[in-house]
């Protein structure tokens, strides 16, 4: 009882320190790709980390996040490649001079 | 200038009136007649375990069928001034196909958003939510298939056969309470079980189910009809 | 606790309603009317109307908001403009 309690409430401060970088990287990134990298892969790592350290917290709550977790888990990684196919759609200029991506040979 | 300056006095007025309110207001002691009547009488006489429910489709049942009437009239005129673009002209212009990572994951979470907006009317008179939210969460389904698939054409017919079924079998169950039962809408004609189980409340579960069809209806028409409009040039 | 939770709440809200009248960009103004939707259905969880806040989730700050976006695009709103 104890032992979840403390890992509980660890595990909750790494999420919330995976939410509070992801949150910075989107202020401090560059430009929108690398925005993206941060706003997503951050947060879903943090989200999935607070919400078992509340499941810890509180064993009761464990099926409601773990669907709370299935939907984070689907949906994240979609929204953040859909913004960056339209980003890429639309030519957003990269911060690097070099599109490493590209088929063309430099 | 000018016109910024009239706003910044309109904008303090109003700060000035609400700031009035606020000094002015006192902790009212318990609650007024007619809440205090929802709140004791309400569970005993409709049987409904979620009291705002209980007022929303029973006891102010005719002011919910004037919102659906309002819904139902933004959705015609929504339709009647967007003109449908021709048949040939939409399969011309091309749209946008969306990757197929966003179709695959679509596909399996707008059945699981319908689920959830069906299980929130459902279970309206239990738990909070109920019709309208119920009917805006399928309704949020319908844009993510949209979204997807900008081509998606299912359920049109489905969508304006619901949308006048619902509103016909709302007024029909409130004009079955005035022979059956107290006055119109009221929900004691099916038997009342106990509060708190799935089927208890009489007719509020079938009432909310209505609503929460016809909003959700309402509203993916509105989202058909902004989709299909002609391109403005 | 609970007033200084709701202040920081309405404080992000007036600063979304501001945010959507003043900004230059249409596609940023709708979206930060969507931000006060989605402050104000929070605050109305904390106050105890689970209904309510429901309601505006899923009204205010979703299907309004991509109903303007919609209409937005379908008048060819330049979002620079």
């Amino acid at each position: 009882m104890h032992i979840l309690h403390i890992s509980g409430a660890i595990t909750l401060l790494a999420g919330s320190i995976f939410l509070v970088l992801g949150a910075l990287g989107v202020v401090r990134m560059p430009d929108p790709f690398n925005r993206i990298q941060a706003g997503t892969k951050a947060t879903t790592l943090g989200t999935i980390l607070v919400m078992s350290g509340l499941g810890m917290l509180h064993p009761s709550w464990l099926p409601k996040l773990f669907i709370l977790i299935f939907f984070i888990v689907i949906t994240n990684p979609i929204s953040s490649h859909v913004l960056a196919r339209v980003m890429h759609n639309l030519q957003v200029p990269l911060w690097s001079k070099k599109d490493q991506l590209s088929e063309e040979e430099e | 200038m000018l016109k910024k300056l009239f706003a910044l006095i309109l904008i303090g007025g109003l700060g000035l009136i609400f700031f009035q309110l606020y000094n002015q207001r006192s902790r009212r002691e318990g609650l007024t007649k007619t809440a205090s009547y929802y709140t004791e009488k309400g569970p005993a006489e409709t049987r409904s375990a979620n009291i705002v429910t209980s007022v929303v489709v029973t006891y102010r049942g005719l002011d919910t069928l004037g919102e659906v009437t309002i819904l139902f009239a933004a959705a015609s005129i929504i339709g009647f001034f967007l003109k449908r673009s021709e048949k040939g002209s939409k399969d011309k212009t091309i749209r946008n196909q969306s990757s197929e990572l966003l179709q695959t994951g679509s596909m399996l979470l707008v059945p699981l958003i319908f689920l959830l907006g069906i299980y929130v009317f459902v279970n309206g008179h239990l738990s909070p939510g109920g019709g309208f939210q119920g009917g805006a969460i399928i309704a949020s389904g319908t844009v993510l298939a949209f979204l997807a698939n900008p081509s998606f054409e299912g359920g049109r017919t489905l969508i304006h056969i619901l949308e006048s079924l619902s509103g016909m079998f709302y007024v029909g169950i409130g004009v079955a309470g005035i022979f059956l039962a107290a006055g119109f809408l009221d929900n004691r004609i099916f038997p009342t079980g106990n509060v708190g189980s799935f089927i208890s409340a009489g007719a509020i579960p079938v009432i909310y189910s209505i609503i929460g069809l016809k909003v959700g209806a309402e509203l993916s028409a509105i989202l058909y009809s902004l989709r299909d409009t002609k391109e403005q040039q | 606790m609970l007033p200084v939770l709701l202040t920081i709440l309405v404080i992000i809200m007036l600063l979304g309603g501001l945010l959507a009248v003043e900004h230059k960009s249409l596609l940023i103004g709708v979206i930060s009317a969507g931000l006060v939707s989605l402050t104000a259905s929070i605050i109305y969880v904390i106050l105890a109307a689970p209904d309510v806040a429901m309601t505006e989730a899923a009204i205010g700050s979703g299907l309004s908001t991509v109903m303007f976006l919609y209409v937005l695009r379908r008048i060819k709103g330049d979002s620079n403009a």
